[in-house]
C-alpha cells in the first residue's frame, strides 16, 4: 500500500510540476507580445543576451560544427555508398541531418553552455537577494529577466541551427566529391530536389520551441532557489534535468508531427 | 498610502546592487525601466549624479569592486532615481560599519538633496549617539 501511495505521490508531484511549467510558459509567451515591456532597460538586457548567447559562442560553435559535421557527413555518405543507397543521398542529408540532427546538436550545445549559466545566474541572484531588489523597485522579473533571455534563446537557436546546417551542407560538397565523385552542380540539384518546405518549417519551429524552453526552464528553476547557498546546486541540477526532459519531449512531439 | 509605496526607495543591505551590472547600470535601471529613458540619456544622468559625489570614476565598476562608502553612495543614488523618491535608509552603519558618526551620511544627503523629496533614516535606539543632535 505504501508503495502505491509513494508512486501516486510522485506521479502527482511530477504532473503538478509539468502543469506549472506549461502554465508559466503560456504566461511568459503572453508577455512577449506586449509592446509595453520593451522599455529601454529590457532592450539593453536583450542586446547583451543576444551577444552572450549568439555571438560569443560563434567561434567555438563553428569549430565544433566543422569538425563534427564533416565527420558525421563523411560517415553517413560512406554508409550510403556501402549499402548502395546513393539515390537517397539528398533525402538523408535534408530529412535526417539538416532537419533533425542540426537542431538537436545546437540545442545540446546551447544547453551545456547557456542554460546552465542562466540557471546558476538566476539561483545566485535569488540567494543574494537581487531578485528581491528588483521586486522592491517594482521591476517585473518576468519582463526584465525572463523575456529578454527567452527571446535571445529563440533567436540564437534558430540562427545557430541554420549555421550548423549550412556548415554541414558545405562540408557535404567536398565529401560527396571525394566519396561519390559528385560535382557541385549535381550536389546542389540533389539538395534542392530533396528539400521539403514543410520539414524546414517544422525544423525552424522546433528550434524556436527548443530555444524557448531551454531558457525558460533554467530561469524558472533558478528562481525556485531559497535564500541559502546550498540551494544553488539543487536548483541547477533540477533545472538541467528538466531541460533535458523537455528536449526529449519536444523532439518526440516533432517526430510524431512529421510522421503524420 | 499607495502613493507612498510607489515612492518608497530603500537603501539597505537587504536590497543589494545587481552584481552582474556596472554601477551606472544599477542606478540607471530604475529610470530606464519605469520612465523608458534612453540608454545614452540614462548613462549621462548617472555620470552627472556620480560627479556630484566625486565618484564618477566608479561608474563602470561592479559591486564587488566597491568600497563600503562607494557602495552606500551607489545605493543612495539608485534610491534617488525613483520618481519623487521617499528615501528610506535602513541601518546605514551596517552598510558603512567603519564610520564613527553620521556626518558623512548627512553631507552626502545634502549634496544630492534635489534628487529626493523626503528621507528617513531608521536605526537601532542604541545607535542614537552616532547621529548626535539632528
Amino acid at each position: 500500500m505504501a508503495i502505491l501511495e509513494d508512486i501516486g505521490r510522485r506521479e502527482i508531484t511530477t504532473s503538478m510540476s509539468f502543469l506549472n511549467t506549461i502554465s508559466f510558459a503560456f504566461k511568459v509567451a503572453g508577455r512577449m507580445f506586449q509592446p509595453r515591456i520593451y522599455n529601454s532597460a529590457m532592450r539593453m538586457v536583450l542586446i547583451n543576451q543576444i551577444y552572450f548567447t549568439s555571438v560569443q559562442i560563434v567561434p567555438v560553435f563553428l569549430a565544433a560544427s566543422i569538425i563534427l559535421g564533416s565527420l558525421l557527413i563523411g560517415i553517413v555518405f560512406e554508409f550510403l555508398k556501402m549499402l548502395n543507397l546513393t539515390a537517397y543521398l539528398g533525402n538523408v542529408l535534408m530529412g535526417l541531418i539538416v532537419t533533425e540532427l542540426s537542431p538537436l546538436f545546437t540545442v545540446f550545445f546551447m544547453t551545456l553552455r547557456s542554460s546552465s549559466a542562466i540557471n546558476t545566474e538566476m539561483a545566485v541572484m535569488k540567494v543574494d537577494g537581487e531578485i528581491n531588489t528588483l521586486e522592491v523597485f517594482r521591476i517585473d522579473v518576468i519582463d526584465y529577466l525572463l523575456v529578454p533571455r527567452i527571446i535571445s534563446g529563440i533567436i540564437s537557436l534558430v540562427l545557430l541551427s541554420s549555421l550548423f546546417s549550412i556548415v554541414l551542407m558545405a562540408s557535404g560538397i567536398i565529401i560527396s566529391w571525394v566519396i561519390f565523385g559528385i560535382s557541385i552542380d549535381l550536389y546542389s540539384n540533389i539538395l534542392l530536389t530533396s528539400a521539403d518546405f514543410f520539414d524546414i518549417v517544422i525544423s525552424l519551429i522546433k528550434c524556436a520551441v527548443f530555444g524557448f524552453f531551454i531558457t525558460m526552464i533554467p530561469i524558472q528553476s533558478g528562481l525556485r532557489a531559497s535564500r541559502e547557498f546550498t540551494s544553488i546546486p539543487i536548483a541547477v541540477s533540477n533545472g538541467m534535468v528538466n531541460v533535458f526532459t523537455a528536449i526529449i519531449i519536444i523532439e518526440v512531439l516533432s517526430l510524431v508531427i512529421k510522421l503524420f | 498610502m499607495e502613493t507612498n509605496r510607489l515612492r518608497a526607495a530603500p537603501v539597505s543591505t537587504d536590497v543589494p546592487l545587481i552584481s552582474n551590472k556596472e554601477v551606472w547600470m544599477n542606478i540607471a535601471l530604475i529610470k530606464q525601466y519605469h520612465e523608458n529613458i534612453s540608454r545614452i540619456s540614462a548613462e549621462k544622468m548617472v555620470l552627472d549624479a556620480l560627479k556630484r559625489l566625486d565618484m564618477e570614476n566608479i561608474a563602470y565598476l561592479r559591486n564587488p569592486s566597491l568600497t563600503n562608502v562607494e557602495r552606500f553612495c551607489v545605493l543612495l543614488l539608485r534610491a534617488c532615481m525613483v520618481r519623487d523618491a521617499l528615501v528610506i535608509i535602513d541601518r546605514p552603519f551596517s552598510i558603512i560599519p567603519h564610520l564613527q558618526d553620521a556626518d558623512f551620511i548627512f553631507q552626502t544627503l545634502k549634496k544630492i538633496d534635489d534628487f529626493y523629496t523626503t528621507c528617513y533614516i531608521f536605526d537601532y535606539q542604541w545607535m542614537a549617539d552616532k547621529y548626535g543632535e539632528i
